[in-house]
């Protein structure tokens, strides 16, 4: 009898473990083939993408398709634009965000609760209401098609989640520990510099990992306000046809698109509790 | 409060910045778009002048508008059902004890964190009747299967809809993961103590304490899905012909390519409008299901 029961348990569990495996299998094979799908597709000669069924360990593997990309496309200038434009954002955004969220935690006053629902509750406004007025205005302001133009929006853009996200950091950090410095003679600047800064660097690196990822996937700011200014979200669609009449260069499409995954899929496996942890503090978009 | 009354300056230098810029990008457009819904204003025809609410009235004369919110109202619906379905159900998945169990949550951080127009325009050669992926997976099971796609209205919808859930769903799944890890074992020993099935202990204990995070979260997820814009842009374009253009498509489509600035303003509007009240609705529900 004790035998028996004890023997049912372990079949049970083994069927278990079975079973969680395949599910397993199955949600990794839904979310990483289509990636390998396009990573094999980069590296295919633009001739052999036209079989069927597909092959998926390419015969001849060739670096053509970025080659293409870098001499005839401008590849790098592309590159160089989104790394000047996200590295300014994250740099200025950063800065801009810990001080609104310092004063957004520390002073309380209607006048400063108000301001902080206000820029929470912007979040809820859709790029599309505002965008006509907006590229109006920025045409008009000179700062249309520009980088200081670009990476005010690209900012704008952050700011919600950023100010959010650190101003609820900040309220966790013990007040006591300023009061004590304070007595202690040390200045406004000096708390916030010597004693606020150093615990804020936690929350400081989830903001910017995840900044840097909405960064790279913010699509609608540089497509409307610019134009000569090209970062590789918006070179993806507009990328040449090479040899083919689908309408879709998928060669170029799928090397570019693995250019744009690359540094995305390494923050993903690097960084995986930082985002996670920013994700289930709330406010990130999807 | 540390902070004595005559320091409220430095609050206010401190705030300054992020004020001014979340403002100049969002007051000052709404207010224009508001105005603007007001005014027949064409760039192409040059015609700038006082309509009334006659943008408004065309809205429902417009067969291709009309279309728009029919998608939009089937894309928001079917897509948030699979995402409550399926994410819930993914969500368990990754809450499983097992050994991939980390890698698992490592690799579903990837559809969400991939640009929507990379997913859109692998989409548009992925659902391609000769050379894609779907129908290459497909065949391999019913040789003869042939299908193209997003030349069908029917097939069209579906594609948007599936690959706006392969980028989302297990973002949604992450949310949910996050209420249930606060659901302690012991509830669940306790269950099966008292002779509590799977699904018994799922639809009476796990189901009813994560259902208030599950509806909160349907919130920004429905107005996510309403204000939708990159996938279609880059995956159809919204063809065949409108059937598959959101209202964010059309908006931004009458205001920068057909520079009908008015009426995409009016257009604007009454998506606000639509979030708003859908907010507020939801809202008034939750504090009901509390009660």
């Amino acid at each position: 009898m004790e035998m028996s029961s004890n023997r049912k348990y372990q079949v049970y569990k083994c069927l278990a473990t079975v079973g969680k495996w395949i599910l397993f299998a199955m949600v990794a094979f839904v979310i990483l083939f289509p990636v390998y799908w396009i990573f094999i597709s980069s590296i295919t000669a633009p001739g052999e993408l036209f079989k069927t069924p597909i092959d998926y360990l390419p015969d001849h593997p060739t670096l053509d398709s970025y080659k293409f990309l870098i001499e005839n496309v401008g590849l790098l200038a592309k590159v160089g634009n989104t790394v000047i434009i996200i590295g300014v954002t994250l740099f200025v955004g950063t800065i801009i965000c810990v001080m609104g969220a310092y004063a957004f935690a520390r002073f309380r006053s209607k006048g400063v609760n108000l301001a902080f629902g206000f820029i929470i509750a912007t979040m809820l406004i859709p790029e599309v209401v505002t965008a006509r007025p907006l590229y109006e205005f920025m045409q008009k302001v000179k700062l249309f098609d520009t980088y200081p133009g670009l990476i005010i929006l690209y900012i704008s853009a952050i700011v919600p989640f950023t100010v959010l996200i650190l101003k609820n950091f900040v309220g966790e950090i013990p007040v006591s520990l300023e009061e004590a410095a304070s007595i202690d003679g040390a200045t406004f600047v000096q708390r916030l510099f010597l004693i606020v800064l150093p615990l804020m660097k936690p929350a400081i690196a989830t903001v910017c990992i995840i900044n840097f990822i909405t960064c790279l996937n913010n699509f609608f700011t540089p497509l409307y306000y610019s134009n000569g200014i090209q970062v590789l979200s918006v070179a993806i669609v507009q990328l040449p046809l090479r040899d083919n009449m689908y309408g879709v260069p998928w060669d170029l499409v799928s090397a570019m698109g693995w250019i744009i995954l690359l540094p995305i899929i390494l923050f993903v496996a690097i960084f995986e509790k930082q985002i996670m942890d920013g994700i289930m503090a709330g406010g990130v978009k999807a | 409060m540390i902070q004595k009354k005559s320091l409220q300056w430095i609050a206010w230098v401190l705030i300054m910045p992020v004020l001014a810029l979340r403002g100049f990008t969002t007051i000052y457009p709404i207010v224009k778009t508001v105005l603007n819904s007001f005014f027949d204003i064409r760039i192409l025809s040059g015609v700038n002048e006082f309509a009334g609410l006659s943008n408004y009235i065309n809205i429902f004369k417009d067969q291709k508008v009309i279309t728009t919110l029919k998608f939009t109202a089937i894309f928001v619906v079917v897509s948030m059902l699979f995402h409550i379905v399926f994410g819930i159900g993914l969500a368990l998945i990754l809450n499983m004890k097992f050994k991939g169990r980390r890698f698992l949550r490592t690799i579903v951080l990837i559809p969400w964190a991939m640009p929507s127009v990379v997913i859109g325009m692998a989409g548009k050669w992925a659902f391609n009747n000769d050379y894609g992926l779907i129908n290459d997976f497909i065949r391999r099971f019913f040789p003869d299967f042939q299908l193209s796609w997003l030349i069908n209205t029917g097939s069209a919808r579906a594609a948007v809809i599936a690959l706006d859930l392969w980028k989302d769903l297990p973002f949604f799944a992450i949310l949910v993961l996050s209420g249930l890890q606060f659901i302690s074992g012991d509830i669940y020993e306790a269950a099966k103590v008292d002779g509590a099935d799977w699904f018994q202990s799922f639809f009476r204990i796990t189901l009813p304490l994560i259902m208030r995070n599950v509806l909160t979260l349907c919130i920004p997820f429905t107005l996510w899905r309403l204000t939708s814009f990159d996938l279609v842009y880059s995956m159809t374009s919204g063809g065949p012909g409108e059937d598959t253009s959101l209202i964010a498509y059309r908006i931004t489509m009458e205001a920068f390519t057909n520079l009908n600035v008015g009426y995409a303003a009016a257009l604007a509007v009454l998506l606000f409008l639509v979030m708003g009240i859908f907010s507020w609705v939801n809202m008034r529900f939750m504090s009901k299901f509390e009660n």
